[in-house]
């Protein structure tokens, strides 16, 4: 990226300006104990113990888990509890994925983005192999749980997280297997041999896949954030962006993406795969891709100038009620159909009661005094409107507490960063294969104040 | 773990009925060992989940052990995994019946499938049997051979195994020499990550400072090694090159041109995927930059985007993470992330601690250009559903204006919130306004017409009632009311329940009393006999000691009472900057989401085990049980920071409200101490001369004996010995280094001799030894070496800790004393100047 490239140069010209302001820094000459996390714990979403796996020497005891559960019970809410935590004896690293901890245990200073980027992974690895994450799931499969923790993690600190890989080691369990396993009678969901590229150079890459129909899917998958406030100005618009590719394609093929505009992105992130020379000097994705599903780049896309809808609330207070009406309509044509178009917002606790309907679409209530408006798409002949009264507690004249409306669309077609995909050009394949483009936009943290 | 009805709710088949289902596991076991039946392998199989199904759940099934080991001769790997993970897992409880399955996991080790080999490999490793290391060598030394990177992977980890096992075994069969070879040779990057992870255990535990083994350090730390490391990073796993970029973090270069080609190398990782790796990558950046001033300023601005895109691409608990790290960075160089400010902007469904953080943030980048859109934002979240966000974002407002520029527009929102009419809202509110106040008086026509139209009756806590009856009596000369409402609240004294509130009330009516005597005379008498009839020690105390003021001369009371103030210009920090310093030194680690340095929170690298008991709730960590600190000695000290945070705002609070009438007190005691303290003072720390001869002039004045007498010079220290056979290890040096102040820092001129004589680092270890002074670790290359020297005073056994720097081009020794007693630390940095100057003579 061309920031970059700037940077550097002006570094190497600063050092002669800096020569004389040398100066060794202090204190880092000691080694910290290395050893890393020790015990990796599965919960259900009762604080039952479904998987334990003892990482180093010095077991943890269970009763962390009685511990931490009571922990989150006192939080109250469970999601909102912070992924670090600090018990009598342990620093417990946790994440919730469907309604499953994953819960780490470490007694020593470690970087605790290590912590939970890899029990991120773990969840990641997981859904891939068993389809979905559920606890009845994980129970039923709990072997290949281990197995993979196995591989994952050795001594407390992690090996392999490529999905691809792990693939080669340990078989998913899927129907395929199971049929084989009934008609030849070997059931092992092992594999024989042990993963080429555990050797290669390419460690990301499955040794030598053959497809019969060479095919390679290239999907822009964007979220925009933003914040419009009370008068209907963008506070905050910005996209979040995500490059995903799914490859079937024989070898080792080497695929260049160049993209119109790659000056709009304001930082960019990519897959190991990704040669980063190449980006750096022309803005070319050059790469040796994984095979299957994968996320080869994201990036961000800032200061964004419009949004493609609008949604616009109004409250005005009096005497103990309070009217709504909320109006949704299209801002700025993208050129595509916008659906899945929801509004929702959460009434603040001052409030009585509440009746609100609207002239297109559903109104539901959720639990915690919730309104979740489901539009769809915005019709031809009419703007849709939501409109009612709000009764305040007794003794309120006037509502001080604002919902924030939270919008939900999908925009399929477009990118709405405006980011294009120029030409996709593969080598070392040998017959041309199949390529196929997609974009997408939906709505991330799209917040609307009124 | 749930409740026993909760578990059995779940109708996984795998779940257990009772002890009877152990039981006739185990004789279905039996019949399959010896059998050779078609199918036998899936009914074992079915068998081992079952078993290892109960152990997941926490049911002992160590019984079924020696059925287990028996049935585990097959050629089935799923069963010998699981078999692998039963054994690993109750070997420890039966070493008698591990020794059984040694056998098997021997031959196994041998199998011609690497994946076996390594497998058993690992689990042999895994058993942590005592008596039974001696059959881990033989595989292990095999392992490490082998040739498939697998099996040598996992070997590598297995001689760590063993070495926390039985050290004196591992280095016996000489195995960390085998893993220094595999570490500079192995074609394989996650050998040689396994190897890397492994000696710098080996090492940190083999620590007692032997010299042999910080020799071994130092080759870790030397440019060939890292160099041959960094060259080959890109083919490392994600993980392994966390690690790898741990190790550079802490390499030291020898010059600025090293300095760029490492960060030129490294740049492309901020661009990598794994969060991990891009902050470990940001810590070694951060960490060589940080001598050089506007190269470490442009490193910052080359971090921002990675970190930002971190921050807003992965899952909460990620997001976290990486904010706490960046919350760090802002609170170091704000003004480098005041135009990205909008990335701080909290979204309505963020977890209140994500909140807290962006709140803190975005007080710290507010400037010249941003002050008015980030208050304006800040606002919105005063009305924030979740009300202790909303609290927090008045509070944020507030400090914005106490440190900022356009107080003009923050004074109208400030008044604003006080109109809102939420008693939490006005409540804080009251609390900034009456801070705003100390600082900015001139605003007190407007703000006092606000104050004015509250009813003290909505206001209900303490901290806010406080500081609305600190501006009754501040102004009451402006507020037509004042008296009337102190009336009102004297006359409710018996349902204040706040000792605060009333210490308060006494002070405001006092001060309404001098301004306004007729109108509050009656209110004085009743405040005053309420306030002697107090139950509160200090309540009691503080109207006794007004009475008795008045009572000597009213005059004097309001000298006392309500002398004129000057605006306070700062407010005390809470975090001392060396705190910071040190919490950024460990960038990159759990003192960074915790906020303080790690040796505040894990006070032993291994707690021992720990004994749940019932009392687990009220268990504190030992980090929070700490040492109540005088809320007073607001320069921070190490302690302060013990306090959680919430504490610490309560000491703040009370400082800030209390300093109204602390000011007299602060004058006394500048008159009342002791001679004889103060000369102490002189002695102990001739640096803080600045106040204290003044002082003590005064005091000799008070004596009359005029102003000729000089503060009495420090006695010449007796000599100091030093312990010849000093001990330290390194772990308790590093705290030690970690904890205690710098008492002196100087530079020194080395004589020609010792510079010529100082070629190897060892050179001066040895005659430094000479004189009793120890050296823990040392490094560097010509130029610059670096070295850390303890010493022992001979009496007690009170430590010195030097740093001490030496630049061999220039002559120039920068030396660094922290000590246990400081007051030795003078005569102890002569002795250590002297040992240096006799260094290189004959």
């Amino acid at each position: 990226m061309r920031r970059g490239r700037r940077m550097r140069r002006r570094k190497a010209s600063n050092f002669r300006f800096c020569f004389c302001g040398f100066e060794i820094y202090s204190n880092f000459f000691f080694f910290t104990q290395r050893e890393m996390l020790q015990c990796i714990f599965l919960l259900s979403d009762s604080g039952e113990v479904m998987l334990e796996k003892q990482l180093t020497g010095q077991r943890v005891d269970r009763s962390i888990c009685t511990w931490f559960w009571e922990h989150t019970i006192s939080q109250g809410d469970s999601p909102k509890l912070q992924p670090v935590i600090a018990s009598p004896t342990h620093y417990l690293f946790q994440i919730l994925r469907e309604g499953i901890t994953f819960l780490a245990c470490t007694q020593v200073e470690m970087p605790p983005l290590m912590g939970i980027e890899f029990l991120c992974r773990v969840a990641d690895v997981l859904t891939d192999y068993l389809g979905s994450l559920n606890e009845d799931l994980i129970k039923d499969n709990f072997v290949i749980v281990y197995e993979l923790l196995d591989e994952m993690i050795d001594n407390g600190f992690p090996l392999i997280a490529e999905p691809n890989i792990l693939r080669e080691m340990i078989a998913p369990p899927n129907m395929v297997d199971k049929v084989l396993s009934v008609v030849t009678g070997n059931s092992s969901n092992m594999i024989d041999t042990l993963p080429g590229s555990t050797s290669s150079c390419i460690p990301w890459r499955t040794t030598d896949p053959k497809y019969a129909n060479n095919e390679v899917y290239v999907d822009l998958v964007e979220e925009m954030d933003a914040i419009i406030n009370r008068d209907g100005v963008l506070v905050k618009c910005e996209i979040y962006g995500e490059v995903q590719v799914n490859s079937h394609l024989s070898g080792v093929p080497d695929l260049t993406i160049s993209f119109a505009n790659p000056a709009i992105l304001d930082d960019v992130r990519f897959h190991p795969c990704v040669r980063f020379r190449s980006w750096e000097a022309h803005q070319v994705l050059s790469f040796v891709p994984p095979d299957g599903q994968f996320k080869l780049m994201s990036y961000r896309v800032r200061k964004l100038k419009s949004s493609p809808i609008y949604v616009k609330p109004q409250l005005t207070s009096d005497a103990g009620t309070c009217r709504v009406s909320v109006l949704v309509g299209i801002r700025n044509d993208p050129g595509k159909t916008i659906d899945s178009i929801t509004v929702q917002f959460q009434l603040p606790p001052c409030i009585l009661s509440a009746h609100l309907n609207s002239n297109y679409g559903t109104v539901n209530i959720l639990a915690n005094k919730t309104f979740s408006w489901t539009i769809g798409k915005i019709p031809n002949d009419r703007a849709p409107a939501m409109s009612g009264t709000l009764v305040l507690e007794t003794g309120l004249e006037r509502l001080h507490v604002f919902p924030t409306f939270q919008v939900g669309f999908r925009i399929m077609g477009v990118a709405l960063s405006g980011l294009q995909i120029d030409k996709l050009d593969l080598k070392n394949l040998p017959k041309p294969p199949y390529k196929g483009f997609r974009a997408l936009t939906r709505a991330g943290e799209f917040e609307v104040r009124s | 773990m749930a409740p026993p009805g909760q578990s059995q709710r779940s109708s996984s088949p795998s779940q257990p009925a009772g002890k009877g289902e152990v039981a006739d596991v185990k004789t279905q076991l039996r019949n399959l060992a010896g059998s050779r039946a078609p199918g036998v392998d899936d009914s074992k199989r079915e068998l081992f989940k079952k078993v290892i199904s109960y152990m997941t759940i926490g049911i002992d099934v160590s019984s079924v052990f020696g059925e287990m080991v028996m049935c585990s001769a097959t050629s089935d790997i799923v069963l010998k995994k699981m078999c692998y993970l039963y054994v690993g897992n109750y070997a420890k409880v039966n070493p008698d019946l591990a020794l059984l399955t040694i056998n098997f996991l021997q031959r196994d080790c041998k199998d011609e499938d690497p994946m076996i080999r390594g497998l058993a490999l690992r689990s042999l490793c895994s058993l942590r049997v005592t008596n039974l290391v001696e059959y881990l060598v033989g595989p292990l030394g095999a392992g490490l051979k082998d040739n498939n990177s697998y099996v040598r992977m996992i070997a590598v980890m297995g001689v760590l195994k063993l070495y926390h096992i039985s050290a004196s075994t591992c280095v016996d069969a000489d195995f960390p020499t085998t893993l220094k070879h595999l570490l500079l040779n192995d074609r394989e990057t996650q050998v040689v990550a396994n190897c890397l992870s492994a000696l710098q255990e080996i090492w940190s535990l083999g620590g007692s400072a032997s010299e042999e083994v910080s020799r071994e350090r130092e080759i870790l730390l030397s440019k060939p090694v890292i160099y041959y490391l960094l060259n080959r990073i890109r083919e490392f796993s994600e993980w392994a090159q966390c690690l790898v970029l741990e190790l550079v973090a802490k390499y030291v270069p020898a010059d600025p041109n090293e300095i760029f080609d490492v960060m030129n190398l490294l740049e492309d990782r901020l661009q990598h995927a794994n969060g991990a790796v891009v902050l470990a990558t940001t810590k070694v950046f951060l960490q060589l930059t940080l001598s050089m001033t506007d190269v470490h300023q442009q490193v910052y601005e080359r971090i921002k985007a990675p970190l930002l895109t971190l921050v807003s691409s992965g899952s909460p608990e990620q997001s976290y993470a990486v904010l706490s790290h960046l919350h760090l960075l802002v609170m170091r160089a704000p003004f480098i992330f005041s135009s990205d400010y909008k990335h701080f902007y909290c979204q309505y469904n963020e977890p209140s601690y994500v909140k807290r953080l962006k709140l803190e943030m975005l007080t710290a980048v507010a400037n010249e250009s941003n002050t008015y859109e980030i208050v304006t934002e800040l606002c919105e979240y005063a009305a924030n559903v979740d009300i202790p966000i909303a609290r927090e974002s008045i509070r944020a407002v507030g400090k914005i204006a106490l440190q900022q520029y356009d107080v003009n527009a923050i004074v109208d929102r400030l008044l604003q919130f006080l109109e809102m009419e939420k008693d939490y809202v006005t409540a804080e509110a009251l609390v900034l306004v009456k801070d705003l106040l100390r600082k900015y008086p001139q605003w007190s026509q407007d703000c006092i017409a606000v104050v004015g139209n509250i009813s003290s009756k909505n206001v209900q806590e303490p901290k806010a009632k406080a500081a609305l009856i600190w501006m009754l009596g501040e102004y009451s000369q402006e507020m037509h009311d004042a008296p009337y409402i102190l009336e009102g609240l004297i006359e409710n004294w018996e349902d204040e329940h706040s000792a605060e509130v009333r210490l308060h009330l006494l002070t405001a009516v006092m001060k309404c009393f001098f301004k306004r005597p007729p109108e509050t005379q009656k209110s004085l008498g009743a405040a005053l006999a309420a306030g002697l009839a107090d139950f509160h020690q200090d309540v009691h105390d503080r109207a006794l000691f007004y009475y008795r003021l008045l009572q000597y001369k009213i005059s004097v009371a309001e000298q006392v009472v309500n002398p004129p103030k000057q605006a306070v210009s700062v407010f005390a920090d809470t975090q001392s900057s060396e705190i910071k310093d040190r919490i950024f030194d460990e960038f990159n680690s759990l003192s960074v989401v915790y906020q303080k340095p790690s040796y505040m929170f894990t006070y032993k690298e291994h707690r021992g085990p720990f004994e749940f008991s019932d009392e687990i709730g009220n268990v504190s960590i030992g980090t929070e049980s700490a040492d109540t600190v005088d809320p007073n000695r607001v320069e921070a000290n190490d302690k302060d920071l013990l306090l959680s945070t919430s504490e610490k705002e309560e000491t703040r609070g009370l400082n800030n409200s209390s300093s109204a009438y602390s000011a007299p007190s602060y004058d006394a005691s500048s008159v009342s101490v002791p001679t004889s303290q103060l000369s102490g003072l002189v002695i102990s720390n001739p640096s803080v001369s600045g106040n204290a001869p003044q002082s003590s002039f005064a005091i000799d004045d008070l004596l009359g004996l005029g102003l000729a007498v000089a503060p009495a010079p420090a006695p010449s220290p007796p000599p100091l010995k030093l312990n010849p056979k000093a001990v330290l290890d390194p772990t308790s040096f590093q705290q030690k280094w970690r904890q205690l102040p710098i008492s002196l820092s100087q530079e020194y001129s080395m004589n020609p001799q010792g510079v010529a004589a100082l070629t190897t680092p060892q050179a001066l270890l040895r005659h430094m030894q000479g004189q009793a002074i120890h050296c823990i670790a040392s490094g560097g290359q010509s130029p610059n070496f670096k070295f850390f020297f303890f010493a022992q005073k001979a009496e007690d056994s009170s430590t010195f800790l030097v740093e001490c720097v030496v630049n061999t081009s220039s002559a120039k020794a920068q030396i660094k004393i922290k000590a246990d007693d400081q007051s030795a630390t003078r005569p102890f940095s002569s002795v250590f100047q002297s040992a240096l100057s006799k260094f290189g003579m004959p």
